[in-house]
């Protein structure tokens, strides 16, 4: 991985080479590592150290991009060459944003050596074992122990410098019994203090324990309280389709000319906010855009939505710092804070008649992205609650359902939230309860 | 590169490896995206590197670099990490044997893209895109799209195995998007997401037929914002190429991975329903034969040799219903005492080889697609993916479409329906097969962008059918209350 000088030097090779025009530099590199154990033994075990340099050469209404790896001095001079090469091929496209100017430069350097040291490949490997262990015969583990150190560095013609590095842990383990019953948890953090990898393994193979002899029921219309990693599926897909201002500008958006209208129940509050520690964000965007805290949904009223440079422009404002460097999607929030309520994850089990309880969903899809309407299966812990008491596990259920109506019905938000990943960042979000939600198909032969 | 290739691997024996590979990737890209008569995006891009997987008293370690002056330290790394996952290894891997092979393959191409303009390129999207709006004036917006991708690749091995191989991909397609103050509905052409995609040269572009049927696509976007939406009930349908594409993907392609089925992917991409013990399973009708053909001329999963060095294969999948085999790499072959048959493929230099689809093709029938419309008396003709969701076992599928073309009493009448969505259970909806169109209509559709495992790997896929009628499809969500 390169030094902050080295990557301020591929930012003025590059603007050097390509005087004349406005130029933008994006430096991501990694050098991660991967643990991925199944069947209760490490059978993957990865490390890459990589560098790309992505360069836009613009010039008037004409841009050209060109992404490399090849970040010597010649080999950065040959993209650059490539990329005005390429502008003079191009009629006049879509206006361009004018490049960010201020501040000069914005570092966050949050490399914590500490983390770095005691996630080892070795050491990832012995607590993957000590997991193993704790299970009984019947019992398998599944899942990944990963270490990522990650730079992002941006610059452009007009001087300006942005530099950030991160390092990681995330753990995700699935417990599965013989028969098919499963568990999962996952934990993700920038700090050696509170990472219990072991604690998490624990409360996958509880769930395990409790996913057994699932039992069928009808598709309908349920009482369903969502479990945190849930409710950041549901977040993910709904930033993906509806909180970016270019998404409403397709009009793909469910908030497309929504914004000052109450779209969901009042105690829903949704904030993009990467101040917040649990975020593990970047200061900055993908283009130098110093990233904002926005306010999406509060109190249920749809308020605003994210932008990069070319979504501000077309809406005439500015840019709230959340490109990812893919215009087709415009900015894309990476750091959704959802509002916690007043019980525990245990009260509102405790306080529900009859409901299903969802720990995560798989293979998420919009149907109809315009009515919000998305679909997924529910995996690794579905069950049946009466009377304040989880009695039984069901199998696994299909929902297609519009987040419109859900986000509508909520009944109940808990106190405690969890992070789950997302993108370049973590979201932070609560379990909910929301009535008639709509699981319409079994996912047993 | 290949002497420093082979000391490196002379290195790793040294260290008595069980096995070490060596895999250099030097990928180009071109990326063009029109919207509105105006370049969206135009970009290019490369990358260069390698990869050294390393087994050692059959644990596995991996290793990649973009810096070739490290190759023998990296190799050293993944040694050290093969060393590391010894310390929660339950039994040693075993990879099947294979042979060793010295060869050069190349995708047959008649024009290299990388050589034709891209001013060339863009004129072609724009009459394509020109002929939607002049067809549709209120179209809210017109897209094209063009990609292509060179890769060469050189693979050695420790058994003594040395390849290499140049292949080219080339794809395109168009979009029409209509929208009103509540509604947006799209078509697109060949296929969603893009288009079409192949290995082949520039000529598969010229060949797609943009221009061609730019007015139809701009007139069914418009039509569909009007339309009704599709009926919810249980119907007989027709699923033409471009949907039936993501259904053998899914609900075939997906659960016969031999990986998934052992539970490589279980904490993450999920499993199968299917086992080993399960050959002979009646998958579908006596109508449904699948091949897994990495053989077949142009299919976006097409290629010489996979990334263990194993010779691409046509693989039966499905004979008359009966389920026969899986796709497999080395070590998950040999679990089952089976042989590779070299479908283990990673996306880049940074990536380990995983099993991975080739082209997982659905043979033809012998129906005139006519024929299959007669035999329905009330029913729907599916077209062109939108969305796409399966479980984790690839059992319950539910797919929605961009359009449903209305049959009664035999014949297409004319109406089309918005928002389409049908689902159903894997083996259920494959024995509900009656009938599959002949090769007359049986048409490739590459898949650029199939999701697995952990570091995420992004697989170039294809599928080939004709066709193919259903009989009591779950159509639609509405009824359920």
């Amino acid at each position: 991985m390169l030094s902050r000088e080295q990557v301020y030097h591929v930012i003025d090779t590059v603007t050097a080479a390509a005087t004349g025009y406005a130029t933008k530099v994006l430096i991501q590199g990694s050098a991660n590592a991967l643990t991925r154990f199944a069947n209760s033994e490490i059978h993957q075990n990865v490390f890459e150290d990589i560098t790309t340099v992505t360069i836009t050469v613009t010039e008037g209404k004409r841009a050209s991009q060109i992404s490399t790896n090849s970040y010597d001095d010649d080999g950065l001079r040959i993209a650059v060459r490539e990329a005005i090469a390429n502008l003079a091929f191009l009629p006049e496209g879509v206006e361009q944003p004018a490049l960010v100017n201020a501040p000069a430069e914005m570092v966050a350097d949050n490399f914590n050596a500490e983390l770095d040291r005691q996630y080892d490949v070795f050491s990832r490997a012995r607590k993957v074992k000590q997991c193993i262990e704790l299970l009984e015969p019947d019992y398998k583990a599944f899942g990944t122990l990963a270490y990522n150190n990650s730079q992002f560095a941006f610059g452009n013609s007009t001087g300006i410098k942005r530099y950030a590095r991160i390092n990681s842990v995330s753990f995700s383990a699935l417990v599965a019994h013989s028969d098919g019953g499963s568990g999962f948890a996952s934990i993700t953090s920038a700090e050696v203090q509170g990472f219990d990898v072991t604690g998490a393994f624990a409360k996958a193979y509880e769930k395990a324990k409790l996913n057994k002899n699932p039992e069928d029921i009808a598709p309908g219309a349920y009482t369903v309280i969502l479990e945190p990693q849930a409710v950041g599926d549901l977040m993910a897909y709904m930033s993906y389709i509806g909180f970016s201002a270019k998404s409403a500008q397709d009009r793909m958006s469910f908030l497309t000319g929504k914004l000052g209208e109450k779209v969901f129940d009042e105690r829903v509050t949704i904030v993009d906010d990467y101040t917040n520690h649990n975020t593990m964000s970047l200061p900055f965007d993908f283009e130098g855009s110093p990233r904002q805290v926005v306010p999406i949904i509060e109190k249920g009223c749809a308020v605003s939505l994210v932008h990069d440079l070319a979504s501000a422009m077309k809406d005439g404002t500015v840019s709230t710092g959340h490109s990812v460097n893919m215009p087709k999607m415009g900015g894309i929030p990476c750091n959704l804070i959802v509002a916690g309520g007043e019980q525990t994850l245990e009260e509102i089990i405790a306080h529900t008649t009859h409901g299903v309880l969802v720990t995560r969903f798989h293979y998420m899809n919009p149907v109809n992205p315009r009515e919000a309407q998305l679909t997924a299966l529910t995996r690794d812990g579905f069950f049946r609650i009466e009377n304040g008491k989880i009695v039984a596990a069901v199998k696994n259920m299909r929902f297609t359902e519009s987040m419109l109506n859900a986000f509508n019905n909520v009944e109940a938000i808990s106190r405690d939230r969890q992070r789950t990943a997302f993108f370049f960042g973590n979201y932070y979000v609560p379990a909910m309860k929301i009535t008639g939600f709509h699981f319409t198909g079994k996912a047993s032969m | 590169m290949k002497q420093h290739m082979l000391a490196v691997l002379d290195l790793l024996k040294q260290h008595k490896v069980d096995y070490a590979d060596i895999r250099i990737n030097d990928i180009h890209e071109e990326h063009i995206s029109t919207e509105n008569m105006k370049v969206q995006n135009l970009s290019t891009s490369h990358t260069r590197g390698f990869g050294v997987r390393v087994y050692l008293d059959g644990s596995m370690g991996f290793a990649a670099s973009q810096d070739f002056d490290k190759m023998a330290e990296i190799a050293l790394t993944a040694l050290e990490i093969a060393k590391a996952s010894r310390i929660a290894q339950q039994q040693p891997v075993i990879l099947s044997p294979k042979h060793v092979v010295e060869d050069h393959y190349s995708t047959p191409i008649l024009i290299d893209p990388f050589t034709v303009s891209k001013r060339e390129k863009l004129d072609l999207l724009f009459a394509a895109e020109k002929i939607m709006r002049e067809a549709i004036p209120t179209l809210f917006k017109t897209e094209g799209s063009m990609d292509f991708r060179r890769e060469e690749k050189s693979f050695a091995d420790t058994e003594g195995s040395f390849i290499t191989q140049t292949l080219f991909e080339s794809g395109g397609g168009m979009v029409a998007v209509a929208a009103g103050k509540a509604d947006m509905q799209r078509r697109t052409f060949p296929n969603s997401f893009r288009g079409n995609f192949a290995t082949a040269g520039y000529e598969f572009v010229l060949g797609l037929g943009l221009g061609e049927n730019a007015e139809r696509v701009a007139k069914e976007a418009a039509a569909l914002l009007e339309a009704e939406a599709c009926p919810s009930g249980v119907f007989d349908v027709v699923i033409d190429s471009s949907q039936l594409t993501l259904q053998i993907h899914e609900s075939i392609g997906h659960p016969i991975e031999l990986d998934r089925v052992l539970g490589y992917e279980a904490g993450y991409a999920g499993t199968s329903f299917l086992h080993p013990s399960m050959q002979g399973f009646k998958y579908g009708s006596e109508h449904v034969n699948v091949v897994a053909d990495a053989t077949v001329p142009g299919g976006l999963g097409t290629f010489g040799y996979d990334d263990e060095g194993v010779a691409a294969q046509r693989v039966p999948i499905i004979t008359k219903g009966l389920f026969q085999n899986f796709v497999s790499s080395r070590d998950t072959a040999a679990t089952i005492g089976a042989i590779s048959n070299g479908t283990a493929r990673a996306d880049s230099w940074n990536r380990p080889p995983i099993v991975r689809m080739t082209n997982i093709n659905l043979l033809p029938g012998t129906f005139e697609l006519d024929d299959l419309i007669a035999g329905i008396e009330v029913g729907l003709l599916f077209s062109a993916n939108k969305s796409w969701s399966i479980d984790d076992r690839r059992v319950n599928f539910q797919f929605a479409c961009e359009i449903a073309y209305e049959i009664k009493h035999g014949r297409l009448t004319g109406k089309i329906y918005k928002n389409p969505i049908y689902t159903g259970i894997t083996p259920e909806f494959w024995n509900s097969c009656d009938g599959v169109a002949n090769e007359k209509h049986w048409r490739m559709f590459g898949t650029p962008n199939c999701g697995k495992g952990q570091p995420g790997q992004v697989a170039h896929v294809g599928h080939g059918s004709s066709p193919a009628r259903f009989r009591n499809v779950k159509v639609g969500v509405a009824d359920v209350k």
